[in-house]
C-alpha cells in the first residue's frame, strides 16, 4: 500500500484490510472534475474498491479522509507510512488459532487464577504471560459474534480508560465477578495510568469466565488511537518494547463490537450508523480488522446521539450524530427497548437521551484524574428492570500526581 | 571584503550542514521548482477593486540587496497593504484567490492569524500546499498582526489604538475579515463561499474570540475554526517561563541565513523550506548586514494575561465546526478534555511536530484542513444511508 502520509489523530485509522467499507459521505459528483481528484487525492484508496464505480467522488472523499498515523517518525514526508513496522498480526498471537473455543482445564484455570490474583494487585504480567494470555483470548473471542448475545441479569459498564483502581471500585459497587455478570462497552485503555493492568485484568477475566463477562471493542481499542493517547507509551515504559502493545492491539481486532442483552437492549460503544438499519446488518460485517476510518464498523464505535433530528456530521471527525427519530426507528425496527452505549463523558455517570430510547454510561470517575465527573454502571435484573449505581473515584494512596509538561513557548 | 569572506565561509559551512541534515534537499528543490512553475502558471494577477482600497506603502525595511529577499510571491499571488478603519495600523497581507470555480459547489476560503512574535508568512508553506492540493479552487489570506512583520502603526501619538490586548488583536482581525469579505469575497459567488478561520497559538485565541464579533452577513459564511497548538491552561502556565525563554532567544544574527539556521537547529522551525520563508520575515536587516528581530515579545508582557483567558470554554462552546491540532501530545486542559469526550470538536495530534505546526508539517496541516472542510461543508456533503431501502 502506498499510504503517503502519517498523522496522529483522534479518528480511526484507515486499514488496508478493510473491505466492507461503504462510503458514508457522498460528495456531490458535480463538485469536482477529474483534475481536481488528481490534485486532492494524495492519499491511498485501498478501501474504495466497493464504491460504486460510477461515482468517482466517493473515492475522492475516501482519499481525503485517509489521513493516518505511523507511530511517530519525523517529518512531513509523504512516504513515511511505508516504513511502519506495526503491521496488524505482527505479534503472532493469532498465528495458531484453534478451530474450536478454548477449553478450560485444571491446568489453565490455575494459570489464569494466578494471573488474575497478580493483576488484581495492580501488578503487570510478564511479557511471555501476556503472550500466552492473548493466545488463549483469541481462541475465546474469535468465536463470539459481532452481536454477542448476553443474558440477564447483567451489569452494563462504560469507559474505563486505564483507571484500574476505579475498576476495582466498580467491582465492589456492582459485586464481584463471576458472581455478577458484566458487560463492558469498550475503551479500557488510554489516558489513565494503568491501561496495561486494566486491559490485562479484563482479558484474563474474560478467558477465565467467558460466559460471565463480555468485553466489547471501543474506539480506543485501536492501533491508531493508542499511539496518541497513552497505551502505546505505557507499554513501552512498562515493558521496554512495543511487543505487548502489538499483542493487545492484535487481540483488539477480535473483540465483538456489539452485544444484545436479552434481545431487548442493544449495547455498543458509540452509536448508530446510517448504513446499519437492522441488527442483522451488524452480523454481516467483517469485524476482525483495525477500526476503519469510516463505514459502518467505524460508526458503531464513534457515533453520538444528538438533540438534532436525523443524521448529522460528527464534530469528532468520525462517525455521525443521530437524532431521536433515528433511535426510535431503530428500536422499533429491531424490537428493542433501549440502545445502551458509552463513549461520551457524562457528569453524573449516566444520562438518558432521546426520551429513554438511548442511555449513555460512563464508568471512569473523575476522568483523567481531573474532570470531576461521577461514574455509573447499569444493573439489569432478570425481569429487565434497570437500576443505576453511581460512584466516585476510589481513594487510594500514592495516586500519581497529575503532572503535565508545560511548553517553553506560548507564542 | 572581510565580511564578504566571512559570509562565504559561513555559506560553505552551511552547505555542508545541509548536506548532512537535509538529505532531501535535492529532491525537494526539484519538486519545489516544478511547484513554483505550476503556481505561477495557475495564478493570474487579479487586480480587482481591492486595489482601490489599498494603500500601497513600502515597508521601512526592504531586503533588496540581501541574499535573502523574501520570496513571498512563490507562495501567494499578491501582497498588499491596507489601512483598516479605526485600527490605526497599516496592515501588510498576502493572498491568493480561488480560480476556475464555476463548477464547484463550495469554495473554501482560509483566513489565517499567526501567533505572537510570528508573521503572516508562517503560513506560507501551508497556503501553498492548500492552493496546490485544491487545484487553486480555494482562497488563502494571511496578514501581519499589529506589532508584527511589515504592519506598521500609523499614528504613534494616538494612544487609543496602540495596545496589544487580545481585544485589540481580535478587533483588527474582525476588521480584516470584513475587509476581505467586502473587497474580495463579494466578487465570488457568495453562496458557495465557506470561510475557515485558522489560528496558530495566540492566533487561535484571536480566531475563536473573533467569531462572536463578526457581522451577521459574514458569520453565516463561516464554516468553522481551526486552532493550531494552543491550550489555555498550558499557555497560561507557560507564560510564567516565557521571560527566561525570551532571554535565551537571540534577537540579532549575523545574517538571514544565520537566523534561519538558528531556528531550524533549535527546533523552532523543523522544516527548512518553511523556515526559509517564515524566519526572514521576522527580521530586518541593518547597515552592517546583520539582522535584528522586528518584534520584541517582551514589550507585550503587560498584555499577556489577557491573551488566553477563557479560551477553552469559548472554543468548546463556539457554534461552528471546530478543529484543534496539537503538537507532541494531547496536553488538554479540563474544559477541552470534557469537550473532546463529549464529541464537541475534532482533535488531531501531530506527534512529530514542534510548536509551529504549520511550518513543520504543512502537508499534513493542508490535508487535515481540506478533510475538515470537506467533511463539514454541507454544500459538499450528503450523508448516504441505506435505511428504508431494505
Amino acid at each position: 500500500m502506498d499510504m503517503d502520509m502519517d498523522m496522529d489523530m483522534d479518528v480511526p485509522m484507515h486499514d488496508a484490510m478493510s473491505e466492507q467499507l461503504i462510503p458514508t459521505i457522498n460528495e456531490d459528483s458535480n463538485n469536482s472534475d477529474n483534475e481536481n481528484n488528481d490534485n486532492t487525492n494524495n492519499t491511498i484508496n485501498s478501501n474504495g474498491n466497493n464504491n460504486d464505480n460510477n461515482n468517482n467522488n466517493n473515492n475522492n472523499n475516501n482519499n481525503n479522509n485517509n489521513i493516518t498515523n505511523n507511530g511517530g517518525n519525523g517529518g512531513d514526508n509523504e512516504n513515511d507510512y511505508q516504513e511502519i513496522d506495526f503491521k496488524p498480526g505482527s505479534s503472532g498471537i493469532a498465528d495458531n488459532k484453534s478451530n474450536k473455543p478454548l477449553e478450560l482445564n485444571p491446568s489453565n484455570i490455575n494459570q489464569l487464577d494466578a494471573w488474575i490474583e497478580k493483576l488484581s494487585k495492580c501488578e503487570i504480567l510478564s511479557e511471555d504471560d501476556v503472550s500466552r494470555l492473548c493466545r488463549m483470548a483469541v481462541d475465546v473471542l474469535q468465536f463470539e459474534d459481532n452481536v454477542q448475545p448476553v443474558n440477564v441479569p447483567v451489569t452494563i459498564c462504560g469507559d474505563i480508560h486505564g483507571q484500574f483502581h476505579d475498576l476495582m471500585e466498580l467491582f465492589k459497587i456492582g459485586g464481584p465477578c463471576p458472581d455478577t455478570n458484566y458487560l463492558f462497552m469498550g475503551d479500557y485503555v488510554d489516558r489513565g495510568y494503568y491501561s496495561v493492568e486494566t486491559v490485562s485484568f479484563l482479558v484474563a477475566m474474560k478467558v477465565r469466565y467467558p460466559h460471565r463477562i463480555t468485553i466489547l471493542r471501543g474506539n480506543h481499542e485501536s492501533r491508531q488511537i493508542t499511539q496518541v493517547y497513552g497505551f502505546y507509551d505505557e507499554c513501552l515504559r512498562k515493558y521496554g518494547s512495543a511487543n505487548v502493545w502489538k499483542m493487545f492491539t492484535d487481540l483488539f481486532d477480535y473483540f465483538p463490537i456489539t452485544a444484545l442483552v436479552d434481545n431487548k437492549i442493544f449495547c455498543l460503544h458509540g452509536g448508530l450508523s446510517p448504513m446499519i438499519e437492522t441488527i442483522d446488518q451488524v452480523r454481516e460485517l467483517n469485524r476482525i480488522q483495525e477500526v476503519p476510518h469510516e463505514g459502518p464498523m467505524c460508526d458503531l464505535l464513534w457515533s453520538d446521539p444528538d438533540d438534532r433530528g436525523g443524521w448529522g456530521i460528527s464534530p469528532r471527525g468520525a462517525g455521525f450524530t443521530f437524532g431521536q427519530d433515528i433511535s426510535e426507528q431503530f428500536n422499533h425496527t429491531n424490537d428493542l427497548s433501549l440502545v445502551a452505549r458509552a463513549h461520551q463523558l457524562v457528569m453524573e455517570g449516566y444520562a438518558w437521551s432521546h426520551q429513554q430510547n438511548v442511555v449513555t454510561i460512563f464508568s471512569a470517575p473523575n476522568y483523567c484524574y481531573r474532570c470531576g465527573n461521577q461514574a455509573a454502571i447499569m444493573e439489569v435484573d432478570e425481569n429487565n428492570n434497570r437500576q443505576f449505581l453511581q460512584y466516585d473515584p476510589s481513594v487510594r494512596p500514592g495516586e500519581p500526581t497529575v503532572s503535565r509538561k508545560t511548553p517553553d513557548y506560548f507564542l | 571584503m572581510s565580511s564578504g569572506l566571512r559570509n562565504q565561509v559561513l555559506l560553505n559551512h552551511l552547505q555542508k550542514i545541509q548536506e548532512v541534515i537535509g538529505n532531501d534537499t535535492s529532491d525537494k528543490s526539484n519538486e519545489q521548482e516544478s511547484r513554483k512553475a505550476n503556481l505561477t502558471n495557475t495564478l493570474h494577477s487579479d487586480k480587482t477593486e481591492a486595489e482601490l482600497f489599498t494603500i500601497p506603502k513600502q515597508s521601512m525595511f526592504t531586503h533588496t540587496h540581501s541574499e535573502f529577499c523574501i520570496k513571498w510571491d512563490q507562495f501567494f499571488t499578491e501582497k498588499r497593504f491596507v489601512q483598516l478603519p479605526q485600527r490605526n495600523h497599516n496592515f501588510n497581507y498576502y493572498y491568493s484567490l480561488p480560480d476556475n470555480c464555476q463548477n464547484e459547489k463550495a469554495i473554501p476560503i482560509f483566513v489565517f492569524h499567526h501567533g505572537a512574535g510570528s508573521s503572516g508568512l508562517t503560513f506560507a508553506s501551508l497556503c501553498k500546499e492548500l492552493y496546490e492540493r485544491l487545484d487553486s479552487k480555494c482562497g488563502c489570506f494571511t496578514f501581519d498582526a499589529r506589532g508584527h512583520g511589515e504592519t506598521v502603526l500609523c499614528d504613534i501619538s494616538n494612544s487609543i489604538n496602540n495596545s496589544y490586548y487580545r481585544n485589540a488583536f481580535v478587533d483588527d482581525f474582525v476588521a480584516f475579515i470584513n475587509y476581505i469579505f467586502d473587497n474580495y469575497l463579494v466578487h465570488l459567488p457568495l453562496e458557495k463561499v465557506s470561510i475557515i478561520l485558522v489560528g496558530h497559538s495566540l492566533g487561535g485565541s484571536i480566531c475563536t474570540f473573533a467569531l462572536d464579533k463578526l457581522r451577521y452577513d459574514v458569520t453565516r459564511h463561516i464554516l468553522g475554526i481551526a486552532m493550531f497548538d494552543i491550550v489555555e491552561e498550558a499557555a497560561i502556565q507557560a507564560l510564567q517561563r516565557v521571560q527566561s525563554f525570551l532571554f535565551s532567544t537571540p534577537n540579532t544574527f549575523g545574517s538571514y541565513q544565520e537566523a534561519i539556521n538558528w531556528h531550524v537547529n533549535n527546533g523552532l522551525s523543523r522544516l527548512r523550506s518553511s523556515a526559509e520563508i517564515s524566519i526572514p520575515a521576522l527580521f530586518k536587516k541593518l547597515e552592517d548586514g546583520s539582522v535584528v528581530r522586528k518584534t520584541d515579545l517582551r514589550m507585550f508582557s503587560r498584555y499577556w494575561d489577557t491573551w488566553f483567558i477563557g479560551l477553552s470554554h469559548q472554543f468548546v462552546t463556539a457554534p461552528k465546526c471546530k478543529l484543534l491540532i496539537l503538537a507532541g501530545n494531547d496536553n488538554l486542559d479540563k474544559e477541552l478534555i470534557i469537550g473532546q469526550m463529549q464529541g464537541k470538536y475534532q482533535l488531531v495530534v501531530f506527534q512529530d511536530s514542534g510548536h509551529f505546526i504549520q511550518e513543520d508539517c504543512p502537508m499534513k496541516c493542508a490535508l487535515t484542513l481540506i478533510d475538515f472542510w470537506k467533511r463539514n461543508d454541507n454544500k459538499n456533503v450528503v450523508i448516504k444511508t441505506n435505511w428504508g431501502k431494505n
